[in-house]
């Protein structure tokens, strides 16, 4: 368990450290889908609320509470990712 | 199987954000992390469809289709609108997971903190998105500072009343209503100028909020996804703040610009005509178009195209000068001036067009006042000493295209207003630059 919370720990750290390096290198012109992009993937928490899902019992006001958690994350990742491409429509066509 | 499913989404990921990197991948980077995003969300029903009921796939699809109508129909300018409040929906969800589990299940103590930090930002995030959506519209313009004030005063006594009143049963949802609270409060007194560094620390805090939904779930997918929009909302916060030679505490306190100081101007500026810009214009040979948010607010970026291909087509150089924090998030001019189909190598940050202004024969300075603000250089009792700026008053001309004399966002005076070398156009952008582009036919 020890093992695990620290492997967990070091794979954070990796990832924010993967994150920071690759994002400082872009360039002022794609900040805005960069932004949009990395907002839409903000919504895979999407998974935690499918993973909870058949797990969370009798509650209905527990179920609700869910279900809008599911609705605000899909609405986050399907407008995120297709507003993205919207945007990076406009610099495609440029080329 | 999962986990190879997990390791090759965790991987898209990753490569999704390095071909963000550069403009002609970039539109592959979207689909990279949409096809990770699939795997990752795929993996989390572990290939039992069966355990959801319909009420279950029926919200999935309606917000689905939801998200898509919303992000066709609205316009390129209300963007900044719509990213943040996208952000606000994720972070929201995330507060809401936390709370679930937290009410829910028994969860091991370490990741009970985690949770309760995990329901704070998410709840923190939704709030604050909001916020920042409806001061990107227009609404909330004159929230009281002082009330703020107060509320950051009592903020810590806020948080021991649980346990001077030793409540149990409604905890959760008091820490919620605080984080909903804080959220409102702390984006309500920053002003619009400073939304670029409010929504990208927001986003960045989605981010974090999904991440640490990810270690109450156990889900690593999730924990690197949530560290890396994390760490890129880190950047571009960090970014935004240099641009404008603040520290993010700084930004976050609010109330930036709000006392009027040195309003006056020594003598009255020059105005001219659009007849005589287009003279101007047509002697010059370099010419340099400095946007801010005066143009995203008048819709000027068509007006501003057909402007440049009348230049160019008398073989007149012109580039683009776009200051970081232009506009009203991170890249927003860019975006702008990519919908009406201008080239990107023609946009120049500051560090690489600084340099070109002195040989510059006309800048036109298209609804932008504090990013070319030449006291930022000279007057260290100035607000926005110290920030890096345009230095467009060293071009030979300079033309400002202004509705009013009235301050910028930082609430002083603009000296290069009244400078030897600058004329003004009193104009809306867009009317402005279509006066502007019909004398040309004249000239």
């Amino acid at each position: 368990m020890e093992a695990t919370f620290l492997l967990t720990l070091l794979i954070t750290f990796l990832a924010s450290f993967i994150g920071y390096e690759l994002i400082s290198k872009i360039p002022q012109t794609l900040h805005t889908p960069l932004m949009s992009g990395s907002n839409a993937i903000s919504g895979i928490t999407l998974i935690a609320a499918i993973l909870i899902y058949p797990e969370v019992g009798e509650s209905q006001l527990l179920k609700i509470i869910i279900l809008i958690a599911i609705a605000f994350a899909t609405l986050n990742i399907i407008g995120g990712f297709s507003v993205t491409g919207r945007i990076l429509e406009m610099f495609k066509k440029n080329d | 199987m999962i986990e190879i499913i997990l390791l090759v989404s965790s991987v898209l990921f990753i490569f999704a954000l390095k071909l963000f990197g550069r403009p002609s991948t970039a539109h592959r980077a979207n689909t990279f992390a949409m096809l990770a995003m699939a795997l990752a969300v795929f993996s989390a029903f572990n290939f039992d469809f069966s355990k959801y009921d319909s009420a279950f796939y029926i919200t999935i699809v309606v917000s689905g289709l939801l998200g898509v109508l919303i992000s066709k129909r609205v316009q390129m300018t209300q963007m900044p609108e719509l990213v943040g409040l996208f952000n606000g929906f994720g972070g929201g969800a995330s507060g809401a997971i936390a709370y679930v589990e937290l009410s829910g299940s028994s969860l091991p103590i370490s990741v009970v903190f985690v949770a309760i930090f995990s329901m704070g930002i998410g709840m923190f995030t939704f709030s604050g998105s909001l916020v920042a959506v409806m001061k990107l519209r227009g609404k909330l313009n004159n929230f009281n500072k002082k009330l703020a004030d107060i509320f950051s005063v009592f903020f810590p006594l806020i948080l021991v009343i649980p346990a001077v009143l030793e409540m149990d049963e409604l905890l959760m949802e008091f820490i919620i209503l605080v984080a909903l609270i804080a959220g409102v409060i702390r984006v309500a007194v920053i002003g619009g100028a400073d939304m670029p560094v409010v929504i990208a620390f927001l986003n960045s805090l989605s981010g974090i909020a999904a991440m640490s939904a990810g270690f109450i779930v156990n889900s690593i997918i999730l924990i690197v996804a949530g560290a890396l929009v994390g760490a890129s909302g880190i950047i571009l916060t960090l970014l935004m703040c240099s641009a404008m030679n603040r520290t993010l505490r700084d930004v976050l306190k609010g109330g930036f610009g709000t006392t009027t100081i040195n309003n006056e101007y020594e003598k009255d500026p020059i105005s001219t005509s659009p007849e005589d810009v287009a003279i101007q214009l047509s002697y010059a040979e370099s010419v340099v178009i400095v946007p801010g948010y005066g143009m995203a607010v008048a819709q000027a970026q068509a007006a501003v195209k057909e402007l440049t291909n009348t230049l160019k087509d008398k073989n007149i150089e012109v580039k683009f000068a776009i200051h970081p924090v232009a506009g009203r998030m991170p890249g927003h001019m860019n975006v702008l001036l990519a919908e009406v189909d201008i080239d990107y190598e023609d946009m120049f940050t500051l560090e690489d067009i600084n340099s070109d202004f002195s040989s510059t024969d006309v800048v036109i300075v298209l609804g932008a006042n504090d990013v070319v603000n030449p006291l930022a250089r000279t007057d260290e009792d100035s607000p926005i000493y110290g920030m890096p700026i345009l230095d467009v008053d060293l071009a030979k001309q300079v033309i400002v295209l202004k509705r009013s004399m009235s301050p910028g966002y930082a609430g002083i005076a603009n000296p290069l207003f009244i400078n030897d070398n600058a004329k003004m156009l009193f104009a809306d952008a867009k009317e402005g630059l279509e006066n502007i582009i019909k004398s040309f036919e004249l000239v």
